[in-house]
């Protein structure tokens, strides 16, 4: 631009309009910004600012320090880390837990994904079909969402329990016995899923719900004139209709059980011999029960590395599916 | 334009004068009291009690004030203390789970009591301390912690099963009566599914380790030594590692448990418990609990667990206030009152004869196995204190009591996870 300007003759370089800088007397000068401009300036920096620092002091810090620190083992107590270079992702791959966890976290997200939004989906369809005592049973199923995770965990460590809870019942009805869930290497991450699926229903349906109710009625009108089926309905008109709800809850669910973390804790702790243990849970155990500070660093890292390419993959895939 | 940078000063002057001021105040020799913060755990009555002996110290001396921070659980308060440790920002006096009074001394996090034991002057005796009690607050040589909450591993045994199944009114006291017990007591309904057990093994990573330490002392070997020898490929262990799989497997005479409430629930006859819950148990079940000792094979012997205060304080007069209320929390009649309200063992000679802890043992002969056990008492496997220790014995009690795998290839297994974690964080 500069070299082009200069050999241009005065003033038509300025006819091009760069607003910024404006060609006078053979040369560029910068225009100082106007009073009004600097002030919007400041203000836009002091709105973001608080937010911006407290950002980055939670946020953006910790993680660069905790890639950091996966360079390193450090206990956290001692006051010297020593560096030991790649080790921690050396003895992360080859550590067989960590393979583990890692398939257990894929399969509970899976897990959870499918049947939490296979439920809700079903179970606003019906709701929205306003039924007596619809809000009842809306405001009964939405219930978990604002239940502690302790409680919840506690109730349905009672529920498993084999010779009292309440899941044993179902059981004798066919005729079998129940399994020890809580304490059986088979049935711990089943015993999970069937939690967090419970727990987390609720918020998807009413999001379900919401986005139901956005799909104009004429839509469904115009289709019983032409006589769909109501399979048909479903297929063409509903389930296209609420794909951006379906999508914003596939992402952040699975997201979520990623990072399940609370109820696995309390009820099972990752076990019986890792059984249950998940990626948070396993990291969390790692850093701030076995004090290994860099190991713990490395997992993290590396979660975060799966997660942004779980929601990568979600995005493309969702250029298929998902119709705005 | 400046008032935005005059704003912006002010914040981070506000932000910065702050850590000055606290920084100023830890310097400065003290005018009047000195204010120290003490870190605790424990809920219920064991909390109650720490919250009542502080207010009782605070009030009878005016050099000291001594403010109670209550930090949850053990596992809580170490990971509040490490997050301490990083912002340089520590209490003076914390309770402390003992096993991991090795792990943070090793790293300079405490303060060694010596020279404070060395100076003092008001006829403190450490010889008072009950041997097995005081030993673990040594490294290297060195005190870093006394004895305040301790407990030991007892068997709690459900009186009125034993007496409904024909059996006497006591505890099994070998490991072989313990098994004889479980087979006698447990019934099962037509569908071959328990009604009620024998025994309850605890499982999880805060205390299973503790009752298996306890019993392969009794069958007479031990986990590991001080010099981090592990013993659990010996006979002792291997023994009772059996005995406890046969019972849930062959015998099916026991199960994996949550012990306590399993036990309050009439689902097994027999569940190990810390001497910390006596008051507790016993208040809580409609039925005859008898608290006894843990059976015994070869010996009584049983690895004592519990907390400990050590000192994390920085600044010179504030580690004078600290032992000062150190001292006091576990002088005879601040340990007198710990052992009435929540049933945890006398730590000095001097408690177990202050009058009023005569008194009530006196009056509640049951809960007197606290004190008889104390005899038979040493400090816990040096695997304890490593970082992943009671993980690897936790995955330990899953292998056998879960997944049914063959002892002694666990055992080998258990005992070269443990080396390795030896060499990895400890060495």
């Amino acid at each position: 631009m500069d070299f082009t300007c200069r050999q241009q003759p005065k003033g038509v370089c300025a006819v091009r309009g760069d607003s910024q800088k404006v060609f006078r007397e053979g040369k560029f000068r910068r225009q100082t910004m106007s009073r009004r401009a600097r002030k919007d300036a400041l203000a836009f920096i002091g709105f973001t600012a608080p937010n911006f620092i407290l950002l980055g002091v939670f946020v953006f810090w910790p993680i660069v320090y905790s890639l950091f620190l996966s360079f390193f083992k450090w206990n956290m107590i001692a006051p010297k880390k020593t560096f030991i270079g790649m080790d921690n992702y050396v003895s992360l791959f080859n550590d067989p837990v960590f393979w583990q966890i890692t398939r257990n976290t894929l399969a509970l997200a899976v897990f959870t994904v499918l049947f939490k939004l296979g439920i809700a989906l079903s179970l606003s369809i019906q709701l929205n079909r306003n039924p007596r005592g619809g809000s009842l049973y809306r405001a009964i199923i939405f219930s978990p969402t604002f239940t502690t995770s302790v409680a919840v965990a506690m109730v349905w460590t009672w529920i498993f329990e084999p010779t009292y809870g309440l899941f044993r019942f179902l059981f004798r009805a066919v005729g079998m016995t129940s399994p020890d869930w809580i304490h059986n290497i088979h049935w711990a991450l089943p015993a999970v899923i069937i939690v967090l699926v419970w727990s987390g229903i609720g918020y998807d349906m009413v999001l379900f719900l919401a986005g139901l109710k956005n799909i104009p009625q004429d839509i469904y009108d115009a289709a019983l004139v032409d006589g769909v089926t109501p399979w048909q309905n479903f297929i063409h008109i509903t389930f296209p209709l609420l794909s951006p709800t379906t999508f914003f809850l596939t992402v952040t669910s699975f997201i979520g059980a990623l990072k399940a973390f609370d109820i696995i804790s309390i009820m099972t702790d990752g076990g019986p011999l890792n059984s249950s243990n998940v990626y948070v849970l396993y990291l969390y155990q790692n850093a701030f029960q076995w004090f290994k500070t860099g190991y713990a660093s490395a997992l993290a890292l590396i979660l975060f590395l799966l997660i942004m390419v779980v929601t990568l993959v979600q995005n493309r895939l969702s250029r298929r599916w998902v119709h705005y | 334009m400046k008032r935005y940078v005059l704003v912006l000063l002010i914040a981070l002057l506000a932000l910065s004068t702050t850590a000055v001021w606290a920084g100023a105040a830890a310097e400065k020799a003290p005018e009047g009291p000195v204010k120290i913060v003490y870190w605790r755990s424990l809920t219920g009555v064991a909390g109650e009690v720490q919250e009542e002996l502080v207010a009782r110290f605070n009030a009878s001396q005016d050099k000291v004030i001594v403010e109670s921070q209550f930090q949850g659980a053990y596992a809580e308060i170490l990971q509040k203390l490490l997050a301490a440790l990083a912002a340089g920002n520590l209490p003076d006096v914390v309770l402390l789970d003992s096993p991991f009074v090795a792990l943070f001394a090793k790293d300079g996090a405490l303060v060694s009591l010596d020279q404070f034991v060395k100076k003092d002057k008001t006829g403190f005796d450490l010889d008072d301390y009950i041997p097995g009690l005081i030993q673990d607050g040594y490294y290297d040589g060195s005190l870093y912690a006394m004895p305040v909450m301790r407990s030991t591993p007892l068997l709690y045994v459900n009186g009125d099963m034993l007496v409904e199944a024909g059996l006497p009114r006591r505890a099994p006291k070998t490991w072989d009566e313990f098994r004889e017990f479980s087979k006698k007591v447990s019934k099962y309904n037509a569908a071959g599914e328990p009604i009620q057990l024998g025994a309850g093994f605890t499982m999880g990573q805060t205390s299973a380790h503790w009752y298996f330490q306890g019993a392969v002392y009794s069958f007479g070997g031990q986990v590991s030594d001080e010099q981090f020898n592990i013993h659990l490929t010996e006979e002792p262990a291997i023994k009772l590692a059996t005995l406890w799989q046969d019972m849930v497997f062959k015998d099916k005479t026991a199960m994996p448990s949550n012990s306590h409430d399993d036990l309050l629930n009439r689902k097994v006859a027999m569940v190990f418990g810390s001497t910390g819950s006596m008051g507790n148990l016993l208040s809580r079940a409609d039925f005859d609990v008898i608290p006894a000792f843990m059976p015994g094979q070869v010996q009584n012997l049983v690895p004592v667990g519990g907390s400990v205060l050590a000192m994390t304080s920085t600044d010179k007069f504030r580690q004078d206030a600290a032992w000062e209320f150190m001292k006091y929390m576990t002088s005879a009649e601040a340990n007198s009152a710990i052992v009435i309200k929540t049933g945890y063992m006398p730590v000095s000679k001097s408690s177990m004869a202050y009058p009023e802890t005569v008194a009530y043992f006196q009056a509640n002969p049951v809960r007197k196995v606290a004190v008889d056990q104390l005899q038979f008492t040493r400090p816990q496997a040096s695997v304890i204190s490593l970082g992943k220790g009671t993980e690897i014995l936790r995955q330990m009690i899953e292998k056998l009591l879960i997944a049914n795998r063959d002892p002694k290839r666990v055992m080998e297994e258990t005992s070269a996870d443990l080396l390795k974690e030896y060499n990895d964080s400890f060495k």
